[in-house]
């Protein structure tokens, strides 16, 4: 890769109009370990693989709660995360304390984005390396939000990033139109075959490498919603689901030979 | 471009030679990418639209809304670096409750204009930051009625000093566009982004700039607005889209002189659909 | 005399007297808000089983002096809560000019949500707004506040609308930031002479829950009536308000009916009295 004059800082634009340090920050993202979202009408699933420096070493945790409703998944430079962590479960917080309710899903996603723009238009200031999912439920049901570097936040019906994502996302692509009725389970294990799909060969599944998050809003039949907080499963509370898709091949593309291109 | 390498582009806010910022010209190619948007000012109303391309599969359809509400009667569309616009509609939001704040009424789409081409243009001066890789069109309905303070409690003197002159008018719609340069122009029709040679063609088409003013109604503005997207849309080169639009009207059209009351959007299969479309709004906008 | 420019204009000492600045209060603590000034008296609301109905006169006193007879105190919000304001009318201003840019700020978020409105009921309030429990919070956290500046806001505020459970709400926020919930409120004189009659017919959330719409609305006028008789601070043109899910009816020119000022006559101990 050669450096151009154009890329020294994120207040400069090319003669295309890009701005360099934005793609690279976006590049970053890519080398943290995959972590995969889905949303459906009454659930948001989070799943992610964690990575260990070393055997003897621990594993970085890759799913975090933000408040009762919310929770993120972070690909990227763990450090930025915590940041925006850090800001995100304030912000619920305050929003809790001053009007007693969830803070919404999207303002919440908004309020980071708007953080990391900022950084991105700013001598001095670097765009953070870091991406998210953020997964929550609120008045309006469960969303699925994803958050890039350059302050972009879409909000997905399913989504992968981190590195070998595409796998994943192909996965998701394919199935996309299962997701709005599927039950909890089904949406966890949709989302462990979608990770499965980005893992590399010779890698599988384990208690040790697989985080779960689940939040949720069930409406009863009286017409009231039943919110189920944001929590993250590991070890032993994933193993059920981790056999549960030890052999299937349901999920559609796996062993295929795009399974093994390199992420892009 | 023959300039490049001469190292007067590689910051914000240097003149060439020849008195050009070229920082200021490249992020107007960053707009120049972003999908269409466009709006139309006609007799009783302003119309805002824009195309926005799917990037992936994965996004939640008609979720991830592009025009913005600044206050009840101001919306704002964008074409370009899209956290940008984010930014730009975060800075419009304030100046309008400022505006609030300071003289309790509402800030004028003129007003609103002004004060966010001077934000932009302040983004052109240092090297310290970039320029807005966007291009706004700022559409708003400024009241005909004879508004009162806010929070105005009772209905004040019938008569006496502050009396207003009979017969004349005040308010009405109004349409400005901001480049990145911080320039502003109000308009009749506006269009920028990656189709807007083709959306201007149409635009001028339109009775729009006559000298007894806009002929066009909402009504109709709105079913051209549709039209021009999907026109100005590259199909052989660009990915699916959607059409996300809206529309504003004085206090007694459709709208209520509300923006964001009433909005649309649609897939590009809708392009097929289109008449049943249009008809679909039409009973909308009868409300 | 004095030519110097300093005393132009000024009263001459030789005439007058030396100034007397000790009014200034060179020392001593800042001081904000001690006393309201122009204000409006009782707000009063009762719940019933589909809604909360409020109301208050539409006067506004500069001391005993009936200054203002238009003024408006009760304020919708997104129409779908009412709020109501005792006290200070400056203050009320104020905050219903705040309310109207937490409308508007409500107003970003919840038009670009793809699912406004409930699927199975049109008439819902858009999901994820505002709703009276929200509000109620709100304002109780900024009199709080205030307080604490020791620089209140002047006012009794009572709220209504439904909580998020779609119940109807009804609470009230003082200038302490003292908050109080009930089947029926009331603020100032209200809360002396319109709540018992009020708790006569809803003493508990069970009776409340019972009354129908016309007997809450009745009864509100009632209690209007009397506040007029016995409050020397009202009018007999009231604001009312009743408040469903489907949404906020506000009517701002009412008049009190059936006057009736026989009872006027029994009472005794002041006044131009001769027996």
């Amino acid at each position: 890769m050669f450096r151009n004059n154009y890329d020294n800082d994120s207040v400069t634009f090319s003669p295309q109009g890009r701005i360099f340090q934005v793609e690279y920050a976006a590049e970053a993202v890519k080398q943290g370990s995959v972590v995969v979202g889905i949303a459906s009408k009454t659930h948001a699933v989070l799943v992610a693989i964690k990575r260990n420096a070393e055997e003897l070493s621990s594993y970085q945790k890759k799913l975090f709660p933000i408040d009762e409703h919310v929770g993120i998944a972070i690909a990227g430079l763990t450090s930025d995360a915590r940041v925006l962590s850090n800001f995100m479960k304030q912000q619920c917080l305050g929003h809790r304390l001053t009007y007693g309710r969830n803070m919404p899903v999207r303002t919440l996603v908004e309020m980071i984005g708007s953080k990391a723009q900022i950084n991105t238009q700013h001598y001095g200031k670097r765009p953070y390396g870091v991406g998210l999912l953020v997964a929550g439920v609120d008045d309006q049901g469960p969303h699925l939000f994803e958050f890039q570097p350059s302050g972009m936040t879409e909000e997905m019906v399913a989504f992968a990033i981190g590195a070998r994502s595409q796998m994943a996302r192909t996965y998701l692509e394919k199935n996309i139109d299962k997701f709005a009725d599927c039950d909890r389970e089904e949406l966890i294990r949709h989302g462990l075959r979608a990770l499965k799909e980005s893992l590399v060969q010779d890698r599988e599944l384990t208690v040790d490498n697989t985080s779960v998050g689940v939040a949720g809003a069930v409406k009863a039949d009286d017409g009231s919603t039943k919110v189920e907080p944001f929590k993250v499963y590991d070890q032993q509370d994933v193993t059920a689901w981790i056999e549960s898709v030890a052999d299937d091949k349901e999920g559609a593309g796996a062993g295929e030979g795009e399974g093994m291109e390199v992420d892009p | 471009m023959t300039s490049i390498g001469t190292g007067y582009d590689l910051a914000n806010s240097i003149f060439s030679p020849d008195g050009r910022n070229f920082q200021v010209e490249y992020a107007v190619k960053a707009v120049e990418n972003g999908g269409t948007s466009i709006g139309i000012r006609c007799k009783d109303g302003v119309v805002l639209a824009v195309e926005k391309i799917v990037t992936s599969k994965l996004l939640k359809p008609g979720a991830n809304k592009r025009i913005a509400t600044v206050d009840r009667h101001l919306g704002v569309v964008y074409s370009g670096m899209i956290p940008d616009g984010r930014h730009f509609i975060d800075r419009a939001r304030d100046e309008a409750r400022s505006w609030r704040d300071t003289f309790k009424t509402p800030i004028s789409t003129a007003d609103l204009a002004s004060r966010m081409g001077g934000y932009m243009q302040a983004y052109t001066l240092y090297q310290s930051v970039r320029p807005f890789g966007i291009t706004a069109i700022v559409g708003g309905f400024d009241s005909t009625e004879e508004a009162p303070v806010d929070g105005e409690v009772g209905s004040g003197p019938a008569c006496g000093a502050g009396g207003k002159v009979a017969g004349k008018t005040h308010g009405g719609p109004f349409l400005y566009m901001i480049e990145p340069s911080g320039l502003y122009w109000g308009y009749y029709g506006a269009a920028t982004g990656k189709g807007r040679q083709a959306a201007k063609a149409e635009l001028e088409k339109l009775d729009l700039g006559g000298p007894g003013g806009p002929t066009l109604t909402l009504e109709q503005a709105v079913k051209e607005a549709a039209r021009i997207i999907y026109v100005a849309h590259d199909d052989s080169k660009d990915k699916e889209f959607e059409l996300e639009m809206t529309w504003i009207s004085g206090a007694d059209g459709p709208t209520k002189g509300c923006i964001g009351r009433e909005r649309l959007s649609v897939g590009e299969k809708a392009l097929d659909e289109d008449e049943d479309e249009e008809e679909g709004k039409e009973e909308k906008m009868e409300e | 005399m004095d030519h110097r420019p300093q005393a132009w204009g000024r009263p001459r000492d030789d005439v007058y007297g030396a100034y007397d600045a000790s009014y200034l209060q060179s020392g001593g603590p800042k001081t904000a808000t001690q006393s309201p000034i122009v204000t409006g008296t009782s707000v009063i609301a009762i719940k019933f089983k589909d809604g909360v109905v409020m109301a208050a006169d539409n006067l506004a006193s500069y001391g005993s002096l009936a200054r203002f007879t238009d003024v408006k105190r009760l304020r919708p919000f997104l129409s779908t809560s009412v709020v109501g304001f005792g006290g200070d009318v400056s203050d009320m201003q104020f905050l219903t000019r705040h309310l109207n840019e937490l409308a508007i700020d409500e107003a970003y978020e919840h038009e670009s949500s793809p699912t406004s409105s409930s699927e199975d009921d049109p008439n819902a309030p858009p999901a994820g707004q505002l709703n009276a429990a929200n509000l109620h919070k709100y304002l109780s956290k900024l009199m709080y506040r205030r307080r604490n500046d020791f620089d209140p806001l002047w006012n009794q505020i009572l709220v209504a609308g439904f909580d998020s459970a779609s119940a109807p709400f009804l609470a009230s926020v003082d200038l302490r930031g003292t908050t109080f919930t009930s089947p029926s409120l009331a603020t100032g004189f209200g809360a002396m002479l319109a709540q018992p009659i009020m708790r006569r017919y809803a003493a508990t959330e069970a009776d409340a829950a019972r009354l129908t719409r016309e007997e809450a609305v009745k009864v509100v006028k009632e209690c209007m009536k009397v506040l007029f008789y016995r409050d020397a601070r009202s009018l007999d043109r009231y604001s009312i308000a009743v408040v469903t899910k489907d949404g906020v009816e506000l009517s701002e020119d009412e008049q009190l009916e059936r006057q009736s000022w026989a009872f006027a006559e029994r009472i005794k101990g002041y006044g131009t009295q001769t027996v």
